[in-house]
């Protein structure tokens, strides 16, 4: 059990910088799911815990011991590889074996572990077999059980459930929660897939060209996002943006996005009042925006004009592509909701849950 | 009557037997080619070895071929001559003496060096890489006086150790060149895995390199192998004494001295070719087998 802290890590490979100044604490016994899109560095990252990698400048700590110059085998970590890396001539048992042995546990302990992790995985009964003789979720398992027989203090997983089919991917997102529990271990996750974050996370982080966005609990990053990068980010599917412009109307602050006006609940006024007359960045989630025939009941709602461009019926939803004048934006509303391409509808956005965001730094603006 | 629900009925027997008869007549030219390659290949090495059983006096006067008419005579002695008077069971000896060291010894270091060169870190690496692999194309009679000098001074002309060495130095460029880029398609994430898992560099070697590696260095083996038993020019240059020499050379000298005696010829030529067969026949399950089937997805 141990807690990871990156301190001003920096790791470059030649020219390029693949993750710049990380300073993040990871607290033990968290499940840290670090998502970004492909070459964000979230890999180069977990890379850096295994050993794998040694950083270019700044600190690692698992634990409270530095290791930077300690090596991957006496990190006390383990690591599932995206690939999963099955020694290929080794049976089940003797992959899930060949680390203990190699640490000179004692034969009836690592027989012990191999069955233990074996039952927790439901894979006793492929314990002979080859790795070619299994098939892509077995050998998932199988990975896992590797990592697990070794009681790291520090588990890594490295997109481990890419290679699976969409079925058993949900399937074994949810194991992998239980396991996590079951463990009480730190899991650190890398991902591209933001419902793998938000569903088996209890600590997100999210990175972006080397960089770091934001750190949280799943749901601060999906309600309070911190940026465009992460409010576009999180979230399936993604938040509309607007240009529009901070106006001070009767009411209070407003913001005009030429077609159509919005008025900011107070609450949500922030530090919009510095930017009357500028443009900043509005964002607005799908599920946010609701036909006016069947709004949820409670809401702060704005309403808006707009010209339905795509339907998609999703069955329990409709997901509308509709445009504003040439501003396109996606709305999730109830599926009874009439609406066929072509036609002017009513719809209303939910201001209690806007976002706004400085157009230059791209940094929310609400508190 | 029921003519169109028969015919419906025997069409699938029918089409079988068609689209398997399509099947062989698309293949015969490829098969007649192969087996008409395969006999000319082996008429050379049947009539050696039925020349080689048969006495002097019919090697002399008749073909191989009419060795199959009755009477028969077949005769065990032109093996027990080249054996045990014109000294082909020492050289038996002498070839493998040479051979096993003179194969083992070069994919040993070649496996290190590939492994070396494949995986691990350290500075001038790929340039003294391309110098190894530079070194194939130097031919070996360049360096035939200045090593032969080399040796003298050594005092390892005429011995064993010194033939070893000759021919470990000869192998490796190739040996090295052909294991490294072996060993370098194996995943990266196998070898980092155990590496997590506590290995050390040379565990890695022998736990994971090794046996994932058996078909490439088996070939190896097998070429190198081949390489030394077949070799006349290096064992001539560096052995020099009669007592220790190999099949190749033996052979060489009864040429010289019994240029007419067919049979002699034949059965020495024989030994010379079993132990190849055999090394052959018995490493060539490796050239075909893909072991590494299953390390990553599928």
């Amino acid at each position: 059990m141990a807690e990871v802290r990156f301190e001003h890590v920096t790791k470059r490979f030649g020219e390029t910088v693949a993750v710049s100044d990380l300073s993040l604490t990871v607290p033990d016994k968290e499940f840290l799911v670090l998502v970004g899109p492909s070459g964000c560095g979230k890999t180069t990252a977990l890379r850096l815990i295994s050993g794998l990698e040694e950083p270019t400048s700044g600190n690692i700590y698992i634990g409270e011991k530095l290791v930077n110059n300690v090596p991957p085998k006496d990190r006390d970590i383990a690591m599932v590889f995206q690939s999963y890396a099955l020694y290929p001539h080794m049976s089940v048992h003797d992959n899930m074996a060949f680390g203990l042995s190699l640490r000179k546990t004692p034969r009836r302990e690592i027989e012990r572990r191999v069955k233990e992790a074996a039952r927790i995985l439901g894979i006793e009964e492929l314990l002979k077999r080859k790795p070619r003789q299994l098939s892509g979720g077995q050998r998932q398992r199988v990975a896992l059980g590797r990592a697990i027989v070794r009681e790291p203090v520090v588990f890594l997983l490295d997109e481990p459930l890419s290679n699976l089919d969409a079925k058993l991917r949900v399937q074994t997102r949810a194991e992998l929660s239980k396991l996590h529990q079951r463990l009480g271990t730190t899991f650190i996750y890398v991902t591209h897939d933001q419902v793998e974050a938000m569903t088996m996370a209890t600590l997100i982080a999210v990175m972006n060209k080397g960089v770091l966005q934001q750190v949280g609990k799943p749901q601060d990053l999906y309600e309070k996002p911190g940026n465009v990068f992460v409010a576009g980010f999180i979230g399936s599917p993604a938040m509309n943006f607007f240009d529009v412009i901070v106006k001070n109307g009767d009411n209070g602050i407003y913001l005009d996005a030429g077609t159509f006006q919005m008025p900011v609940p107070k609450e949500k006024t922030g530090t919009l009042d510095k930017y009357l007359d500028k443009k900043i960045i509005f964002g607005i989630r799908p599920e946010d925006i609701h036909s006016k025939e069947y709004m949820a009941p409670g809401i702060i709602a704005s309403p808006i004009r707009a010209k339905v461009d795509v339907t998609e019926l999703m069955g329990n939803e409709f997901f509308l592509h509709m445009l504003s004048d040439d501003k396109a934006f996606l709305a999730r509303v109830d599926a009874r909701t009439p609406a066929r391409r072509g036609q002017e509808i009513e719809l209303v956005f939910n201001m209690a849950n806007m976002q706004a965001f400085d157009e230059e730094t791209e940094k929310t603006l609400l508190s | 009557m029921n003519t169109a629900s028969e015919a419906a009925e025997a069409r699938p027997a029918y089409w079988r037997l068609l689209s398997g008869l399509r099947r062989f007549v698309q293949r015969l030219p490829l098969h007649v080619i192969i087996i008409v390659i395969a006999l000319l290949w082996l008429t050379p090495t049947v009539g050696l070895l039925v020349s080689s059983f048969r006495p002097s006096s019919e090697v002399a006067t008749t073909g191989w071929w009419t060795a199959f008419q009755t009477p028969f005579k077949f005769t065990l002695d032109n093996y027990s001559s080249v054996i045990s008077q014109n000294g082909m069971g020492r050289s038996f000896l002498n070839s493998l003496i040479i051979s096993v060291p003179g194969t083992i010894i070069p994919v040993i270091v070649a496996a290190f060096a590939g492994f070396a060169f494949a995986w691990m870190k350290f500075p001038g690496r790929n340039l003294l890489f391309i110098f190894v692999v530079a070194l194939i194309v130097v031919p070996i009679q360049a360096t035939l006086i200045p090593v032969l000098r080399f040796f003298t001074d050594t005092h390892l002309v005429g011995t064993f150790p010194g033939i070893w060495l000759a021919h470990t130095a000869y192998g490796l460029p190739f040996a090295i060149f052909l294991l490294t880029t072996f060993f370098a398609t194996l995943p990266k994430e196998l070898l980092e895995s155990a590496y997590l898992d506590g290995a050390s560099n040379f565990r890695v070697f022998y736990r994971l390199i090794l046996p994932l590696s058996v078909p490439a260095i088996a070939s190896l083996a097998i070429f190198q192998f081949l390489w030394v038993w077949n070799d006349l020019l290096v064992a001539l240059v560096y052995l020099q004494v009669p007592s220790k020499a190999p099949m190749t050379l033996t052979i060489n000298n009864l040429v010289s001295s019994f240029g007419t005696q067919w049979q002699l010829l034949t059965a020495a030529a024989f030994i010379s070719m079993i132990l190849p067969l055999i090394v052959f026949f018995a490493l060539q399950r490796y050239f075909v087998e893909g072991i590494t089937a299953g390390a990553l997805k599928g």
